[in-house]
């Protein structure tokens, strides 16, 4: 599966930090399951903590249109 | 696990709209006409000449020649005339070259043809293109019947006997008789008598009227070897020698590679059309003689050739947005749907396709060949649960809101008040009193006045969703909710306000002796604060198509209210689906909505619904809806009640519960449980968010438990410039976020909510619920 990070919609997380420990979020490659399929993804979250951070576009956008494609396999 | 193939043999054939068409399977030759047509009324000329290139004989001779027999048959001869295909034909060959000859390399088999009639030039075409040698035996010029005949172009003759000769065809004359025929049979693998050419008789080659027999299969006569033209009763005809011709060449070829010449020969004979075709709004448009009747023109071919309807069913893809949608037809989509089922690997694309029909059963009712299009989606979404294939996003919303309403904390039954026993139980369903709970209570209170021995009561879903989700653990769970509360009853008649709870008791509870809360009404006094109002078109839910006592019982309270009304044609047996049914706007919500504007399509009136998700989902799209309880126990004016807007998700779930709690309040003395801290949670939801949340079914009360949670854990980013929250969290197979601001008065300023399925790293939550459970779901978002 690929999800390439050039497909993905450009991210603003401008100002979000970890409400934890304070960190300026950081893109980092995490690993995104759905369906039993598991890929490696170019994300932001906190770097210390492992929170992944998803904004609107990418829920109704990208996310949305894998999660189709994976439930008709 | 593929689907078993019986289920789209039963089908199959119930659906005729790719049966050839009158012209095709009464053509002696079965020329694909329509496709002819369809291209020369285009002016598409090289394509048409592909058609005659691929069924007619002797390259184009045939168009000259062809009484056109199809003409009695084609469906226009109904109206007018019928389409003169042979004029089509000879437009065509005149005006384009004949693909390029191929045959194919000799053989060394030798096929001898007596008389040289036009059988016996097909014949010797035919198989002169398969490389056998062929060689006719005539006495005087070739051509039989042909010969002088005013029609047919010199040139054209010429040249199918250049034709011939390329094919190596060779032609000897000879005088007709019994020691030629033993010859020609001692040197060759067949012989053909072609007793079209009016010089060739039986007797001269020594045969008896009865050696001369043919089967009319395989045109083999008694003799070993000798094939032989059938005799037709009647003035003979050109197409019927083209036919045996090409017959009997069949017949050799066959014994040539040694199959049998008898059997399986499908679709030779001539036989009626299956294909049904509507002749409704087709104007009359006669046909225009050519001029010159021998040699038409192209404007005359063209204006000819669109004069073909073209012969097809389509009586349901009409009426039906959703066939209309996938641009496909019932057999077609079948297909699709089973192929999709059995695909072993890859993406199974066809799955929304068996997710989007409504199972509404309208197409059932108009298909000339009953085919149940609904019924067969069905079977093959069981086939999909039991496959473990079909996606859980579609309905999971749906059905986790119905095991929500049937769970023991929601769902609930009591006598009527001050009394022990019930002899009726009003089941008004799940939708009903969320949607309109002030009607739900009156008519409730009104049956108690009217019915004699206790009407009890019963709050819950009758479990429709499992069964059109196809899901049957969960239906079994929920039937037996439904059963449970019956039986707390005392299992009493039971009262349906809903057409759906009506076909799934009749389903899946027979044992329950049900009523329509119509029939109930329509029996009992009217209600004093009824209220009529401008006329109104009513709709019939397509739950009730096949139930006339209840379709009878409404218009006949209407008329007990004086509500006039406006009779649509597509009512009753033929209503149609407001789109809730079968789950189809759960899958696909924006095709669920063109199903309840086709209906609006149908008049300009407001509408007068007794089904309350028709009502709240016409009431959507924009027409002003009343449902009878509207009228029969006003709350507001008619014209006001027709106005009111349709409730959202949260605003359903909301009101259900508040009328469950007032209820139990005001008839019970029951107090409500408390508000959790979660339902205490204030939020705020400027409009533009609350439609957002509308189309990703976000709920209210999903934005409090992640709220809640928040407060607990914290949420798990911040934006300090602004003060705004981002918390996420995973309840269940969602992971929900919401961003908000905390208000000083301690409530919560939503500015997003959003969700997905996909799991990501780091966001607390369990990620399963009971449906998934039940269903065995798989807590990472598998399906099941
Ligand atoms: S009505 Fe529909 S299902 Fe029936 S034969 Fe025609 S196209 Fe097929
Ligand atoms: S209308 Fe067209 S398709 Fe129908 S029978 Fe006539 S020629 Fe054939
Ligand atoms: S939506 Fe209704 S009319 Fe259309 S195919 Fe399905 S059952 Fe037939
Ligand atoms: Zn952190």
């Amino acid at each position: 599966m690929t999800l390439a990070t050039n497909q993905l919609p450009e991210i603003d997380v401008e100002g979000w930090v970890c409400r934890k420990c304070g960190q300026p979020l950081k893109v980092s490659l995490v690993a995104v399951t759905y369906m039993g399929s598991s890929f490696e993804v170019e994300l932001p979250g906190c770097p210390n903590c492992g929170f992944t951070f998803i904004p609107p576009v990418l829920a109704d956008g990208k996310m949305l249109e894998v999660e189709k494609m994976l439930e008709d396999k | 696990m593929p689907m078993h193939p019986q289920i789209l043999r039963d089908f199959d054939p119930h659906c005729v709209q790719d049966e050839p068409p009158a012209c095709q399977t009464q053509c002696p030759l079965h020329l694909d006409a329509r496709g002819l047509a369809g291209l020369m009324a285009e002016g598409k000329l090289k394509e048409a000449r592909k058609i005659i290139d691929r069924y007619l004989p002797l390259n184009g001779l045939t168009a000259y020649l062809c009484e056109g027999p199809c003409g009695r048959h084609c469906r226009r001869s109904e109206l007018d005339q019928g389409v003169d295909v042979p004029l089509l034909e000879r437009v065509c060959v005149a005006q384009t070259q004949a693909a390029r000859l191929m045959p194919l390399p000799r053989s060394g088999q030798a096929v001898a043809v007596f008389g040289a009639g036009l059988s016996s030039l097909t014949l010797a075409w035919e198989l002169g293109k398969k490389g056998h040698q062929v060689t006719i035996y005539h006495t005087g010029p070739a051509g039989g019947r042909l010969v002088g005949h005013p029609g047919l172009p010199a040139q054209a003759w010429l040249e199918t006997l250049e034709w011939l000769d390329k094919l190596r065809v060779v032609f000897e004359e000879v005088a007709f008789s019994p020691a030629a025929l033993a010859e020609a049979r001692a040197g060759s693998q067949s012989v053909y008598l072609g007793f079209d050419d009016p010089a060739l008789t039986p007797e001269l080659l020594g045969l008896s009227a009865a050696e001369a027999e043919v089967s009319p299969v395989s045109l083999l006569t008694s003799q070993d070897k000798i094939l032989a033209a059938p005799f037709h009763p009647g003035p003979p005809r050109f197409v019927d020698e083209l036919a045996a011709g090409k017959r009997a060449a069949g017949s050799i070829d066959r014994l040539l590679q040694g199959v049998s010449p008898e059997v399986a020969r499908v679709a030779e004979e001539t036989y009626p059309s299956r294909l049904y075709t509507s002749l409704a709004d087709i104007p009359v448009k006669s046909t225009q003689p050519p001029a010159d009747p021998w040699v038409p023109t192209l404007a005359e071919a063209q204006a000819e050739a669109q004069r073909c309807l073209p012969c097809q069913c389509l009586e349901c893809v009409k009426q039906c947005v959703y066939l209309q949608h996938y641009l496909t037809f019932p057999k077609k989509a079948a297909r699709e749907i089973f192929n999709n089922i059995s695909t072993a690997l890859g993406n199974r694309t066809s799955n929304i396709l068996a997710l989007s029909c409504a199972e509404c059963g309208l197409c059932r009712e108009i298909c000339p060949g009953q085919a149940d299009t609904g019924q067969f989606v069905h079977q093959a979404r069981q086939e999909m649960v039991y496959g473990r294939h079909m996606p859980i996003s579609a309905h999971e919303f749906a059905l986790e809101d119905m095991a929500f309403i049937n769970s023991p904390e929601f769902s609930f039954f009591r006598h009527q008040p001050g009394r022990e026993t019930s002899a009726y139980l009003f089941f008004p369903g799940c939708q009903l009193p969320a949607s309109l709970p002030v009607a739900t209570e009156s008519v409730y209170s009104h049956l108690q006045n009217h019915l004699e021995g206790g009407v009890g009561f019963a709050l819950a879903c009758c479990g429709a969703p499992a069964r059109w989700a196809a899901r049957p653990k969960l239906t079994t769970r929920m039937v037996e909710t439904v059963r449970g509360l019956w039986a707390s009853a005392g299992q009493p008649r039971v009262i349906l306000a809903c057409a759906s709870c009506a076909v799934f008791f009749q389903a899946e509870l027979p044992e329950i002796p049900v009523e329509t809360l119509w029939n109930v009404l329509a029996a009992l006094p009217r209600p004093a604060g009824a209220a009529a109002g401008e006329v109104l078109a009513i709709h019939d839910p397509c739950a009730a198509r096949h139930d006339q006592a209840t379709q009878a019982s409404v218009r006949e309270l209407a008329q007990k209210i004086s509500q006039p009304l406006e009779e649509l044609h597509f009512s009753g047996q033929l209503a149609r689906c407001c789109g809730y049914g079968g789950l189809a706007a759960a899958a696909n919500p924006a095709l669920g909505a063109q199903f309840a504007q086709k209906r609006l399509g149908d008049t300009d009136k407001p509408l007068l619904a007794y089904c309350i998700m028709c009502r709240d989902r016409l009431r959507r799209e924009g027409r002003p809806t009343v449902h009878l309880l509207d009228l029969m126990f006003p709350g507001q004016p008619p014209a006001e009640a027709a106005q009111r807007p349709a409730p959202g998700l949260s605003d359903r779930q909301e009101g259900r519960r508040r009328f469950r709690d007032n209820l139990l309040k005001k008839l019970w003395g029951e107090e409500p449980p408390l508000a959790t801290e979660m339902e205490n949670i204030i939020i705020n939801i400027p409009e533009e968010v609350a439609a957002r949340l509308e189309t990703r079914r976000i709920l209210r009360s999903d934005i409090q438990r992640v709220l809640l949670d928040a407060r607990e854990r914290g949420p798990i980013f911040s934006h300090p410039g602004s003060g705004r929250q981002l918390a996420g969290l995973r309840p269940r197979q969602v992971t929900y976020w919401v961003e908000y601001s905390l208000c000083p008065d301690g409530s919560y300023d939503i500015h997003d909510a959003y969700c997905h399925r996909m799991v990501v790293p780091g966001i607390p939550g369990e990620g399963r619920d009971s449906v998934s459970v039940a269903e065995g779901f798989n807590p990472e978002g598998g399906r099941a």
